[in-house]
């Protein structure tokens, strides 16, 4: 699966690769919403180690426009709800994610992004 | 002639990398369904730190295998998010749906010792029976090294549990003490361990499923592998070895150490009232339960 809260953590590894490797832009992706419990206390707990405009970018690449560009300092259901939403419904199915310094693809198919490397392309 | 289910000594022969594919995941990915069937129940000291975990928290499966640490822990089930990778493509199938009703888990193809993360991304990362398939010292240290890279310097915990030479009385697998007494000593033991499958791949249909949960949890006894018994006994199988490198007791403990202090980590507890910038890992608890032994660590920061 990748979703956005896989998608903040994933960073382009491939080797001599260390800079600006970070967010992997979405390329063709096709996506399907799926609903997923809704837990405030994980969004809450989780908040503060998203890199958010990272997150932003992404969920308004996927056609998601409900989060602010601000991490807000003061959350409330709605803005939790949308966070949830963005992180955990948002399912990319097939496509690419791409790195922004390299260019190196990552391809995901049937939910499940490929983060391998030839060997000779390993760090 | 030794039973198929007998554990022999190996000799690691190839490239490492090479070694690897054909005799850790190549077979993963044939047994992918068979070996899922027989892997439910997680063991105490996993369940319990799992349990332990904050709410909020994000976490690294490194060789998730059918992703059964995934849904944990069970009475707060989203409490936390454990992200799995395996080299396995097969097993992630299964992964992603692991654990009851229809919750889609998050699973990645990749390689323990890739790493392809944000540094220091995850508040903690777990690493189940894997480590012990990488075929050098100088691999198990890198993944373990990946591992501390991957969980946040300040914060980060991590529980690495591997399979021990010393085995427990209910663990039936014979080990051959006599071919590699040489070989057995802090460096543990490289051995093959097989796994029976029935063959030929049986076709989709209701007989053939993986058998249901409730049957499986009576299998299940605190080892590596052990169904493979059961079905030893149809007529024809085939026989899959993977390799296994066997820790002596003290190996995983050093080999965090090693890691640590090749990533100019200090080994040790955090120290009180520091006032320059140091970094470092202590060990919270390590030991040896039900034929495996077990590391659970913890980074600190001080700026
Ligand atoms: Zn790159």
């Amino acid at each position: 699966m990748v979703r956005l809260i896989t998608h903040n953590l994933l960073a382009c590894h491939a080797k001599g690769c260390t800079t600006n490797n970070f967010p992997l832009q979405f390329k063709d992706v096709s996506i399907e919403l799926r609903e997923a419990e809704f837990n405030p206390e994980f969004l809450k707990g989780f908040m503060p180690r998203i890199e958010w405009k990272a997150l932003v970018d992404a969920a308004r690449q996927l056609g998601d426009t409900t989060l602010p560009s601000e991490m807000p300092e003061m959350v409330d259901d709605e803005f939790l709800k949308n966070l949830h939403h963005a992180l955990l419904e948002v399912h990319v199915e097939e496509g690419a994610m791409v790195c922004p310094n390299c260019n190196h693809v990552y391809p995901v198919s049937n939910g499940i992004p490929n983060m391998l490397l030839a060997e000779h392309e390993i760090a | 002639m030794s039973p198929p289910t007998a554990v022999k000594a190996t000799i690691i022969s190839d490239h490492p990398q090479t070694y690897e594919d054909e005799h850790v995941h190549a077979v993963y990915d044939e047994i992918a369904p068979h070996f899922s069937s027989t892997r439910y129940k997680p063991w105490p000291i996993i369940a319990r730190f799992i349990a332990s975990l904050p709410t909020g928290w994000v976490g690294l499966d490194s060789g998730t295998g059918n992703g059964k640490y995934l849904p944990l822990p069970l009475n707060r089930p989203g409490d936390i998010w454990t992200i799995g990778v395996d080299r396995s493509r097969n097993l992630l199938s299964i992964a992603r749906k692991a654990g009851e009703g229809d919750v889609t888990r998050e699973v990645v193809w990749g390689d323990v010792l890739g790493r392809p993360w944000r540094d220091g991304a995850f508040d903690y990362a777990i690493s189940i029976a894997t480590i012990h398939h990488l075929s050098t010292a100088e691999r198990r240290k890198a993944a373990v090294q990946r591992i501390i890279q991957s969980i946040s310097p300040s914060h980060g915990r991590a529980l690495i549990y591997v399979w021990a030479i010393e085995q427990d009385d209910l663990s039936k697998r014979s080990i051959p003490s006599d071919q590699t007494a040489a070989l057995t000593d802090s460096t543990g033991q490289d051995v093959f361990v097989p796994w029976v499958l029935t063959s030929p791949a049986p076709k989709v249909g209701p007989k053939v499923k993986p058998r249901r949960r409730k049957q499986n949890q009576q299998l299940e006894t605190p080892t590596p592998e052990t169904s493979q018994e059961d079905v030893a006994r149809e007529s024809q199988q085939r026989v899959f070895n993977r390799y296994y490198h066997m820790f002596a007791k003290g190996e995983l403990t050093a080999l965090v150490h090693d890691a640590a202090r090749g990533l100019a980590l200090e080994v040790g507890p955090e120290p009180v009232g520091s006032e320059e910038k140091r970094r470092g890992l202590h060990i919270v608890e390590d030991g040896w339960e039900r034929s495996n032994y077990y590391v659970e660590f913890k980074c600190w920061e001080c700026t």
